[in-house]
């Protein structure tokens, strides 16, 4: 549908993938000091960067008797989400795949210098939807690092709340896509059911069911008191039983785990290489998770088990996302348990001038925003999310595969394209 | 020993009643519901307030405009209240707009498929979305609201559906592939703008490489409020269009 369009971005593309190695390789090695301003900004413009030619060098051409450029999108049902992918192929086998960003540049990056920072963080969360939590609270984070502002333990606490929410929910839509995918309907019914479920639960404690506004100062009315606390509790404890009754079942299917099995393998020397975060980086044997290394309340008082696979396929993969399920109702079970008294629910707006830097762990990886602020305002602002860098692990893992294995590929790196073209 | 039947059998039905019966409360949640002015506040002097705050623009001096509205609750502290009625039934822009910032009017919308009977193919288009409008649209065939029961399907291809569901924000890149899917479609045909952004651009309206409002590149048939709308409100769009809701979609008990 847009191949000529599609080919014109060929370049950009692999500059962009050189650009989040370069990048992710540093946020995984280094701590959040050494990972500075400057190498946001440069993801930041990669679209202009990308001029430079010595990133366009390093780029190697695949051909070869009967290779062809399969164009893939943007709209297509089985993706759906607006990007496009070039598939080289001879026929069956994927020799290589690109995929092509900037097909929804909406400018939300560009439009946050100047705003009040509560404007700016509406902006933060529609950046995308299934990860808002985890975007409002980083980009919050950040802000409040900036102004100096002592956090109130609660509002961390309810931060924490929501984004654990998300990640049950997000790991719960990438297994319901694979199921689809492997054609285990009754499984994606139910197990689309179980993520409806946590959608109701996010709009009855939170006001919203995708967490939008929730955890700004004025969004909607949160319904936390200690009876909600419980109900929610109870809600998360039957849904968990459900979750492990329909997972015994996927286990027994052998035709959801042989096609899994050894699909869309990511080495873990490729892995650290090409800095991979979150679940693939989990999967690929290196034990990495961000809520384990944060020295700030509540993560550091929770007990948090720490899922890794060493195999690097979509099995090991979907079953660290499991695993992170089963640890997210955990820890959900803690915050609601160990309530902190006291504390404004309503954070005071960062006035101070000053920089911050905040990361959180997203459903799918390590999540980085820079904020520069004053007199309330966003005087400038960079993030590097997990889909930024794990795109290019997406693309090493397609090669050699064929084309019934990309789905799951795609879908068990649970990659979205909103999170790219900020 | 376990199995898929016994699992499915277990849960039992979850399938909403709707539109057989309006909606739960649980269904539509409160925050995908407009925001209505209730009665006997002093108007004047609220809508100012409030529209000295709303971040889109959607309350102004005179009233609100629900097609801009992406429901952050701002308003709520000025006096304004969520749970106005779910909107399925908007064909024109103008038809969003409330002087005084009271209820809309109740009609209904057109029916342009009217005559494909009980069959409907949807095709789903990102136009530059967050991705929360997709899933809303897609949950139409998870087990709660399972629009397979009513006829309609998701197709893989323009070429076999019957309406276009757009949601997000027009973008440049996106633009001729948008108008290339809608030419694809064979008629009759209908466009169903889902949620603030496909609307009027809602947060990201006049961005650079954006092109809000979708109105101005595709002939919208009707258009869904929200940010998101909630999947009973799209299921109401998509049986507004094809001449199936006897009535408008009724506020939760």
């Amino acid at each position: 549908m847009t191949g000529e369009r599609s080919l014109s971005y060929l370049p950009q593309d692999r500059s962009f993938a050189l650009f989040t190695d370069h990048l992710a390789r540093q946020s995984v090695r280094g701590s959040v000091a050494e990972l500075t301003g400057q190498d946001l900004r440069v993801a930041r413009n990669w679209r202009s960067s990308v001029t430079e030619p010595w990133v366009l060098e390093l780029g190697e051409e695949v051909e070869g008797y009967g290779t062809f450029r399969f164009p893939y999108g943007p709209f297509s049902m089985g993706v759906p989400e607006a990007g496009t992918f070039e598939i080289v192929t001879y026929g069956e086998r994927i020799l290589e795949v690109l995929p092509g960003f900037g097909q929804k540049p909406r400018g939300i990056l560009g439009s946050l210098p100047g705003l009040p920072l509560e404007d700016a963080a509406l902006r933060v969360e529609r950046l995308a939807g299934p990860y808002s939590a985890s975007h409002a609270s980083a980009f919050l984070f950040a802000t409040e690092a900036a102004a100096g502002t002592p956090l109130p333990s609660l509002e961390a606490h309810v931060r924490a709340v929501a984004q654990e929410l998300q990640r049950v929910y997000n790991h719960l839509h990438v297994l319901a896509r694979l199921a689809e995918a492997a054609s285990q309907n009754v499984g994606q019914a139910q197990t689309h059911a179980l993520a409806e479920d946590l959608l109701r639960l996010a709009s009855r404690h939170f006001g919203h069911r995708w967490l939008f506004g929730a955890l700004l100062p004025r969004g909607p009315s949160r319904h936390l008191e200690p009876s909600d606390r419980s109900g929610l509790a109870r809600s998360l404890s039957g849904l968990g039983a459900r979750f492990e009754a329909l997972w015994e079942l996927f286990q027994g299917s052998r035709t959801f785990v042989d096609r899994l099995q050894g699909t869309g393998r990511v080495t873990r020397s490729q892995a650290v290489m090409w800095g991979a975060v979150g679940p693939v980086l989990r999967a690929s044997g290196v034990p990495w998770d961000d809520r384990l290394r944060d020295p700030s309340p509540p993560y550091r008082d929770l007990f948090l088990p720490l899922a890794h696979q060493s195999e690097g396929d979509a099995l090991a993969r979907t079953l660290v996302r499991v695993e992170e399920v089963r640890s997210s109702l955990l820890l959900l079970e803690q915050l609601l348990d160990r309530w902190p008294g006291g504390g404004t629910i309503d954070p005071a707006p960062a006035v101070a001038p000053g920089r911050g830097l905040a990361r959180c762990e997203a459903p799918s990886g390590d999540l980085v925003w820079d904020v520069r602020v004053r007199d309330g305002k966003v005087l400038e602002a960079g993030f590097r999310s997990p889909s930024q860098a794990n795109w290019p692990l997406f693309a090493l893992a397609c090669r050699q595969s064929v084309f019934t294995d990309f789905h799951f590929t795609l879908e068990s790196f649970g990659l979205s394209f909103a999170e790219t073209d900020g | 020993m376990p199995s898929w039947i016994g699992q499915a059998f277990r849960r039992g039905i979850l399938t909403s009643r709707f539109p057989r019966a309006p909606a739960s409360r649980e269904e539509v949640p409160e925050t995908s519901r407009p925001p209505v002015l209730p009665p006997g506040l002093e108007r004047i002097a609220v809508l100012g307030r409030a529209a000295d705050d709303c971040p889109t623009g959607a309350i102004t001096a005179d009233g609100l405009y629900h097609g801009r509205c992406i429901r952050c609750a701002r308003c709520t502290r000025q006096g304004f209240t969520f749970g106005g009625r779910a909107l399925a039934n908007a064909s024109r822009p103008e038809d969003l707009y409330s002087p005084g910032g009271g209820p809309l009017p109740e009609r209904l919308g057109p029916a342009p498929l009217a005559g494909l009977g009980r069959s409907l193919q949807l095709f789903l288009v990102d136009a530059g979305s967050c991705l929360a409008c997709n899933r809303e649209v897609l949950a139409l065939a998870n087990p709660y609201y399972d629009a397979a029961r009513l006829g309609i399907t998701f197709v893989n291809s323009p070429h076999h559906a019957d309406v276009l569901v757009v949601v997000g924000i027009p973008t440049r890149p996106i633009l001729e592939p948008l108008r290339r899917a809608y030419e694809a479609l064979p008629g009759p045909k209908a466009v169903l703008a889902i949620g603030a952004c496909a609307l009027e651009g809602g947060l990201f309206r006049g961005n650079p490489g954006t092109q809000a409002p979708l109105y101005e590149t595709l002939p919208v048939d009707l258009f869904v409020p929200g940010c998101p709308p909630s999947p009973l409100d799209i299921l109401a769009g998509v049986l507004t269009l094809a001449g199936r809701m006897k009535c408008l979609p009724g506020v939760p008990a």
